[in-house]
């Protein structure tokens, strides 16, 4: 258990106590500390309690277990640990390029000011269609892939910037940083999950910590 | 000392219990890290502490204090 969690739950059980003090003796609200701790028990206590609990999840579905959780997402969670440096999320995950325990979110979140409140918002359109719709096989991005998404880390780094594929023509680095040559569709880095290839592939193993 | 009227302590107590409901499941829900736990956190854990919260709110709002007994 996480300190956050550690001090969610410990705000809970406070409240459950002080709340069932309540319940089991009512009368001590005819008092005007009774009201007041009415009022912290009643109102303040759960709201709090209710916002950290907002605020845990939302922290939670960040994570790569969490999107993993879902059965449509296994062969993705799979191409994370192909042994082919040629996949660019498995490369990513394995050579610790995004922290492991918030890889899904690190590359498909927008960084842009409200990308955190759109993200979370597709997701529960995600988990309205795994429990009452169908989703579409293989699933699919919504938008093609944003250069914008892979600039937020790779931009100024100096693989980046001073790469030779990247340098050979001076076009080339200004429409990446444009958008306009996407990274992932214009046959450089262009295997991505590739979720069909997995059957022959071979797999990394994580070694035990 | 002021005497409560039954309909609030009744009120209160109610309140209290819709909330207790809603941390429980609040409580037990953050075991799960799946998505359903967030929908039960949120549709059933969330109903339980809204209604009980303005339950507890409307007790506030209609309190009648009876004038203390002779």
């Amino acid at each position: 258990m996480t300190g956050n969690t550690t001090i969610l739950v410990s705000v809970i059980l406070f409240s459950i106590v002080l709340i069932a003090w309540l319940v089991l003796r009512p009368s001590i609200t005819a008092t005007r500390g009774g009201k007041m701790l009415a009022f912290v028990a009643l109102l303040v206590f759960p709201v709090l309690a209710g916002g950290m609990g907002v605020n845990q999840h939302i922290e939670r579905s960040k994570t790569t277990n969490f999107c993993l959780s879902c059965h449509v997402m296994e062969d993705y969670g799979k191409s994370l640990r192909v042994d082919d440096r040629s996949f660019i999320p498995a490369t990513h995950f394995q050579y610790n390029l995004v922290p492991r325990d918030k890889a899904c979110y690190t590359c498909h979140t927008d960084y842009t000011m409200y990308g955190d409140v759109s993200a979370k918002l597709r997701g529960l359109k995600h988990v309205y269609i795994y429990y009452l719709g169908k989703p579409s096989q293989p699933i699919k991005l919504y938008n093609p892939y944003n250069n914008r998404e892979c600039l937020h880390c790779h931009l100024g780094a100096r693989s980046f910037e001073e790469s030779e594929a990247h340098t050979k023509d001076p076009q080339t680095l200004p429409r990446i940083k444009a958008n306009q040559l996407t990274c992932s569709t214009s046959g450089c880095h262009n295997i991505i999950h590739n979720v069909g290839q997995l059957k022959d592939a071979t797999f990394w193993k994580e070694p035990a910590q | 000392m002021k005497i409560q009227s039954p309909k609030i302590e009744r009120r209160i107590r109610q309140a209290g219990i819709l909330l207790i409901a809603g941390l429980l499941v609040e409580l037990v829900t953050l075991r799960w890290s799946r998505p359903t736990a967030f929908l039960f956190f949120l549709l059933l854990g969330g109903a339980l502490m809204a209604v009980g919260i303005i339950i507890y709110l409307f007790s506030l709002v209609s309190a009648e204090s009876k004038p203390p007994a002779e």
